[in-house]
């Protein structure tokens, strides 16, 4: 799941964090594969850099387990593409993944400072 | 989307593939534009722009595969594509598939064969209600009679005792009785022919206690087994109503058998054969008809005659050993009531206090045949498993050179994206559809095999009708077999096959630079399959050597050219006194008149039928502990010694003297003769059976014959004596007829000649004294042919895999042997180069299956007979053989190592 980005000064991206991106991305906005690709990298100023071959199995995987749902409707410059969206069952995971993200992130600082 | 649209999804995916396929590839050029397009407007040049994000995507077709995994469906491609290729790489290689899958199937399926006879034999349950909860009274190892006082372990109990036990018991629900002998007899259904029939003979409460209820009709029940010679009625076999036209109407037909009619009541369930594991009764009849079966088994009011097999079923939350203390005080207590006098002696005092009896589960049912089998069976399991265990090692080896042959093929597949763990699952695939192919082929062999086995172990026809073709539980073992096998023989070669430097295993892969450790475990599994096969081969000829042994002892008589007729005179109707006698002697005078006949006579016992035996107090000589055993009895006719070609060493024959109002007479052997009368002749002292005294005086011995068998082979030599049947009249089972000349005119000249004297007199089966020899050493047999035909097929497996180890090697070093040719190295120390190779590999796997060999042998030695289990001569033999195997193998790569061509070989660089 945690792939490493094409761009070698970027970070590696924690185990299973990039569902948990997704679907964060998703939740405000339905977006297609693209669009959800930049955004994670706008928004980690760089960090985090997710490349097709990882992002496209990735939605393929949460569309079968039914957290993501997707449809093809027509970009801003009228293209085709394959925008993708929450389900219950996504919202749901995405306050699990964060709950549990952030107990252990705690946990992890708490560790890190003493 | 829920497990229903996942589902739907998958089978989309799977069935649908165009479309699919036209949607990765639409989403996958929208994200490639949308990323250009981003670029282009950061000032890219649109070229540029492209191939970045080409770049930044990587192969298009690994994406889309990395999409289609995310499914379930994916596996099952994956899987099919895996099966596809494999058959297509096995299709590729005839040979080697052809050799792997043969040996694979002869040790799949000899595997099978040999479980699914334990299986029948020894571990599957009885056809009853709860077989768990049924107990046999003893061991059940003793059957027939005894008239002897209960002083130790009991397994034989008379119908008083049966009839009170099951009064006083308060732990089992209910108690049967069953004769301990199943009777083979003749009756006739309707106004059908006579035809042989095999009565069990049951208590009221059998069917009821086992919990069987019937396919139709009726089952026997207490009413029918009340007033002697009153319950006439009978329940048939499944198998037997099946053979006789399967009549919807049998329930109410009668069967008249041995003069007496009986009602069919029921037919018993499909599959229902009674406890006894290696019989198949065609009748149940109830016990009250003991003596109309058997008039010599008239045993329902007397409790001397212990004669039948108690089976109890255990109350519910009874333990066994609350029952067994509840039945040994019922047992005890009527002993000492109705066995012993009002003032027994001390020493009858002292063996009723032994008198016990040890219940045993009942669940597997009885049988001799387990016994008997148990140590054979435990034996071709271990034979059979070695086998497997050589063929997998054989099948990894090949597979070994055949992931070398193809590092090429390995190498350009990961290459070009697949992953190990794909390739080794392909190989494990390979692997799979091998083994399946084998135990395929077995399974079908197995069915057969197993059912030879066990006729070739016993000749009897009951025994051939038990059911032992591979059933659920035989096919769920094979497959677990097969999985393991396929993991045995694949994983380490497809790991091995797949540790790959990709750089130097593209380049054409014939560099002299093989990884030793990859030739190391070839070298293993040689030596393990040479070790292993030694084991095979050192336990057949110890077995082989046995046999040789046992057939050739001296059995006294001369077996050659004679006849054994099993008859049945009871048949004839007539009673015991000298009428039958007068019947059995225009018989004998009768046959004996025939062309080609030289003797005949009727007898108790030939060989290897059973024993009489008693001691027996001789006048005049004390008794000691060394002269109390036991001495086998037998009766016979006149010509029985000449019949027998057993000589008469002293005193007379028996002839017209000795008549039923005569002195009564007897003939002893030798053993005899030297254990009372070392010193003088035995001729014209006296002998009576039993301890008493009073009875020394019965019989007059008349005659010394040679010692013979009487039970087995490899008995020690033991005393016995023989009884003129004038003096002691009795049915005859068995008629000895010694001929000369050709057989298949003497037996219809014989059936024809008794015919004639008594239309009734019934004559079963034709057999030969050399054949009832010959199967009493059966199971010698047996495990001597399998274990030869094991062990020579271990041995082809080892020059297989030699071959392939040493060819595979060959090309690998030709280089090497066209430079040292090139230096002058000649033609024969290159074959000794290869040849010593095999060698270290014989004597290492030698060293090590030697031991395994000896300590295994030793299990074995029940078995042996004249031999110790670590006679050198057969494990020689054994190593002998391997060797010249293991060379014969080595010599052909060998040689053609030894005919490389300098120039060519260096050439091939």
């Amino acid at each position: 799941m945690g792939q490493k980005s094409g761009d070698p000064k970027s970070g590696d991206m924690v185990q299973g964090t990039l569902e948990m991106l997704i679907l964060k991305t998703l939740a405000l906005e339905p977006m297609h594969g693209y669009g959800v690709a930049l955004r994670i990298e706008q928004v980690s100023q760089g960090v985090f850099r997710v490349n097709p071959g990882s992002l496209l199995p990735a939605l393929a995987r949460m569309e079968r387990s039914g957290r993501v749902k997707s449809e093809w409707r027509a970009t801003e410059n009228n293209r085709r593409a394959k925008y993708y969206m929450l389900t219950a069952a996504g919202r749901r995971a995405l306050r699990d993944e964060t709950d549990s993200w952030g107990r252990q992130t705690a946990a992890i600082a708490r560790i890190l400072e003493t | 989307m829920g497990w229903f649209g996942n589902l739907f999804a998958g089978v989309r995916t799977l069935f649908g593939g165009n479309r699919v396929e036209r949607e990765m590839d639409a989403e996958l050029s929208a994200f490639l534009e949308a990323s250009a397009e981003d670029k282009r407007r950061a000032g890219m040049p649109p070229e540029q722009a492209a191939r970045a994000a080409r770049v930044e995507m990587g192969s298009a077709n690994a994406v889309k595969h990395r999409i289609r995994s995310a499914g379930w469906e994916s596996a099952l491609e994956e899987l099919a594509q895996d099966l596809r290729y494999s058959l297509r790489m096995l299709a590729a290689s005839p040979g080697f598939t052809l050799v792997a899958i043969l040996s694979l199937a002869l040790g799949i399926g000899a595997n099978t064969a040999i479980f699914s006879l334990m299986d029948a034999v020894m571990l599957r349950s009885l056809p009853v209600d709860e077989p768990g909860k049924i107990v046999l009274f003893g061991d059940g190892k003793a059957a027939g009679s005894t008239d002897s006082l209960p002083s130790e372990s009991s397994t034989l109990f008379s119908y008083p005792f049966y009839r009170d036990f099951s009064q006083k018991n308060q732990v089992f629900s209910g108690v049967t009785a069953i004769d301990s002998i199943e009777f083979g007899t003749h009756g006739a259904l309707g106004d059908g022919k006579q035809e042989m029939l095999h009565a069990s003979l049951v208590s009221g409460s059998y069917f009821s206690v086992l919990g069987i209820t019937p396919d139709r009709g009726r089952m026997i029940n207490e009413a029918d087994d009340q007033a002697p010679g009153n319950g006439t009625v009978a329940v048939v076999s499944y198998a037997w109503w099946q053979s006789h036209g399967n009549d919807p109407a049998i329930v109410g037909k009668t069967v008249r058998i041995e003069g007496t009619d009986y009602t069919i009541v029921g037919v018993a369930p499909r599959g229902f054969f009674g406890v006894t594991v290696g019989e198949s009764p065609d009748f149940w009849i109830p016990l009250s008809m003991e003596k109309e079966i058997s008039p010599g088994w008239n045993g329902l009011q007397k409790k001397w005659f212990q004669s039948l097999y108690l089976i109890g079923r255990l109350k519910p939350g009874v333990t066994v050993e609350q029952a067994s203390a509840n039945t040994n005080l019922n047992f005890k207590q009527y002993i000492r009531s109705e066995y012993l006098g009002p003032s027994p002696s001390q020493k009858d005092l002292a063996d009723v206090d032994h008198a016990h009896i040890d219940l045993t589960s009942a669940s597997r049912g009885l049988s001799r045949l387990r016994r008997e089998f148990s140590l054979p069976l435990q034996i071709l399991t271990t034979i059979a498993g070695l086998v497997l265990l050589i063929a997998c090692a054989n099948l990894a080896n090949l597979l070994l050179a055949r992931g070398t042959a193809r590092s090429r093929e390995f190498g350009l597949r990961m290459a070009i994206g697949a992953t190990r763990s794909r390739i080794i699952r392909q190989l494990l695939t390979e692997s799979f559809l091998l083994a399946l192919a084998g135990s395929v082929i077995g399974v079908a062999g197995a069915w057969n095999a197993s059912h030879a086995l066990l006729t070739m172990a016993s000749s009897s026809p009951q025994v051939a009708a038990m059911k032992v073709s591979p059933d659920l539980p035989v096919l769920g073992f094979t497959l677990a077999l097969t999985i393991f096998t396929a993991l045995l023989f694949g994983v380490a070669p497809a790991i091995r096959a797949t540790r790959l430097d990709l750089n130097s295993s593209l380049k054409q892969g014939r560099t002299a630079t093989v990884p030793f450790s990859r030739f190391s475990l070839a070298r293993g599994l040689i030596v393990s399959q040479i070790a292993l096969s030694l084991v095979l081969l050192a336990g057949a000829s110890l077995f082989l050597r046995s046999l040789v042994n046992l057939t050739s002892i001296d059995t006294g008589f001369d077996k050659q050219n004679v006849l054994t007729f099993s008859l049945d005179e009871y048949s004839a109707n007539l009673p015991l006194d000298a009428r039958l006698v007068t019947l059995q002697k225009q018989i004998e005078a009768r046959v004996q008149a025939l062309p080609g006949v030289h003797a005949a006579s009727f007898s108790m016992f030939t060989f290897n039928q059973g024993v009489w035996s008693d001691d027996l107090t001789v006048q005049g000589v004390p008794r000691t502990p060394e002269n109390s055993n036991n001495v086998f009895y037998n009766v016979v006719g006149n010509g029985f010694f000449s019949s027998m070609s057993l000589p008469i060493v002293a005193g007379r024959g028996f002839d017209e003297r000795d008549t039923i109002d005569s002195h009564p007479v007897a003939i002893i052997n030798q053993t005899m003769a030297n254990l009372f009368f070392p010193n003088s002749s035995p001729i014209g002292h006296h002998f009576g059976m039993g301890d008493d005294l009073s009875h020394s005086g019965d019989i007059e011995i008349v005659g010394v014959a040679r010692n013979a068998k009487y039970v087995a082979l490899d008995e020690d030599p033991v005393a016995a004596a023989y009884f003129p049947y004038s003096q002691r009249v009795q049915y005859f089972g068995n008629f000895l007829v010694r001929y000369s000349g050709d057989a298949g005119q003497i037996v219809p000249a014989v059936r024809r000649a008794i015919a004639e004297v008594n239309p009734n007199v019934l004559v079963s089966s034709v057999s030969t004294l050399n054949e009832q020899v010959e199967e009493s050493t059966a199971n010698q047999r047996l495990i001597a042919r399998l274990s030869a035909f094991f062990g020579l097929l271990a041995a082809f497996l080892v020059c297989i895999g030699i071959y392939g180890l040493l060819s595979y090697a060959v090309a690998r070093r030709t280089s090497e042997i066209g430079v040292r040719m090139a230096l002058g190295a000649r033609r024969s120390s290159v074959l000794w180069l290869i040849l010593r190779e095999i060698l270290v590999l014989v004597v290492v796997g030698v060293m090590i299956g030697a031991p395994i060999a000896l300590a295994g042998n030793r299990l074995v030695v029940k078995l042996l007979y004249g031999l110790s289990p670590a006679d050198p001569l057969s494990l020689a033999a054994a190593i002998g053989l391997l060797s010249v195997i293991a060379l014969f193998a080595g010599y052909l790569p060998a040689r053609r190592a030894s005919l490389v061509e300098p120039t060519v070989a260096l050439r091939c660089e």
